[in-house]
């Protein structure tokens, strides 16, 4: 059966009722012929309502999510871009300074060292020179031998003292230069706390589309950075042991 | 060793090159020239006389493992030993990096002493 001859067969007894009234001028059976119709239209309309109201609804929460969205791509996104090349710009200065200040340390520590070997090796020729001295003449010989080595020694120690002072200022700016961490450390968890809206935000667009995101693919041999743990798929060297033994395993 | 030999680093991070740097010249290899990636690299060493080089993975540009290839393909090159230093430590992208023709892969971090020990290896006794 077609679905006007359904129509039909349901309405057809309410519009004969409602043409009997007008016929017979029957006010009250009118209306009530008038609203049986109604009562009978009722349910498909208040469906209808619903699902445009629905439909309204998601409309608004979908304009909602774009325009969130639209906000973090035009503000946020240019943000965080710039304030994570902060973050490579600190590490790299914070990089850099560390780099001279070991670098100024190394020689100031190896002249140091290399004095105060010079020294110990002139104790002990003198040691060695003075061991068994005897008489007046002997003694008066080994002070002479001595006033080098005090002269040395006068030398070294205001020396050592700088370098070493030089050494130690050095390491405290080097433990000042490490300062950075706390602050990258900041601006990495504010973007990531981006990161975390834009994905809920994403995943509640594609909930409301029906889409299904799919992932965008890096290119074929960019690499993918730094594992990380948790984080990184498929089978991670655990260090350098690791790697030389898979190498090894390959015949390298 | 010889003290004369000529390295490339190429690494997109300065400090990365800087501290290869350091570490080759606490090794007594003083001739050190830096790139900072594949394609600024390649140049270099076709026009060049390198006796090593030493390589980043990922970089922006031409990324290290595309180098490696390119560097073995040319008939120039195909012998330079080359060292891969990088972050990069999934097991079939070393194993990927062996195929192409590696000489030595380093994982960061590293230490001088994983680096002395490789480039020794590399360049064999005596050298």
């Amino acid at each position: 059966m077609s679905s006007f001859n359904l129509l039909k067969l349901e309405y057809s007894s309410c519009v004969e009722a409602l043409t009997d009234a007008l016929r017979m001028e029957d006010e009250k059976a009118f209306f009530a012929a008038v609203d049986h119709i109604v009562h009978m239209r009722e349910p498909g309309m208040f469906g209808e309502l619903r699902k445009l109201t629905g439909d309204l609804q998601k409309a608004l929460e979908r304009f909602s999510i774009e325009s969130k969205l639209a906000d973090i791509a035009e503000n946020e996104i240019p943000d965080a871009r710039a304030r994570l090349n902060h973050v490579i710009s600190m590490t790299d200065e914070a990089a850099h300074r560390t780099l001279d200040l070991v670098e100024q340390s190394g020689p100031l520590a190896e002249r140091t060292s290399k004095a105060a070997g010079n020294l110990i090796d002139m104790l002990n020729a003198y040691r060695a020179q003075s061991t068994g001295v005897q008489g007046f003449e002997g003694v008066a010989r080994s002070i002479d031998a001595y006033v080098p080595v005090v002269r040395a020694i006068e030398t070294f120690l205001p020396a050592a003292r700088a370098d070493s002072e030089l050494i130690r200022r050095n390491l405290a700016d080097v433990l000042l230069a490490q300062g950075y961490q706390d602050l990258t450390g900041q601006i990495i968890r504010s973007v990531m706390k981006l990161v975390e809206e834009l994905e809920a935000s994403l995943t509640e667009l594609s909930r409301l589309s029906g889409d299904v995101v799919e992932h965008a693919s890096m290119g074929e041999n960019s690499g993918h950075g730094p594992a990380v743990p948790g984080v990184t798929k498929g089978e991670i060297a655990s260090g350098q042991t690791d790697v030389d033994a898979l190498l090894s395993g390959l015949g390298m | 060793m010889n003290a004369e030999m000529k390295f490339l680093v190429v690494d997109d991070f300065a400090t990365i090159r800087r501290i290869v740097k350091g570490v080759l010249n606490e090794l007594g290899y003083s001739n050190v020239t830096e790139a900072d990636d594949g394609s600024t690299a390649l140049p270099l060493l076709r026009d060049g006389d390198f006796d090593f080089l030493i390589t980043d993975w990922n970089m922006p540009g031409m990324p290290g493992l595309d180098l490696l290839k390119a560097v073995r393909a040319n008939a120039k090159l195909a012998k330079l030993p080359v060292l891969m230093l990088t972050a990069e430590a999934k097991r079939d992208q070393i194993v990927e990096a062996a195929q192409a023709g590696v000489n030595g892969y380093v994982i960061k971090p590293f230490t001088a002493e994983t680096l002395k020990e490789k480039l020794d290896k590399i360049l064999g006794p005596g050298k």
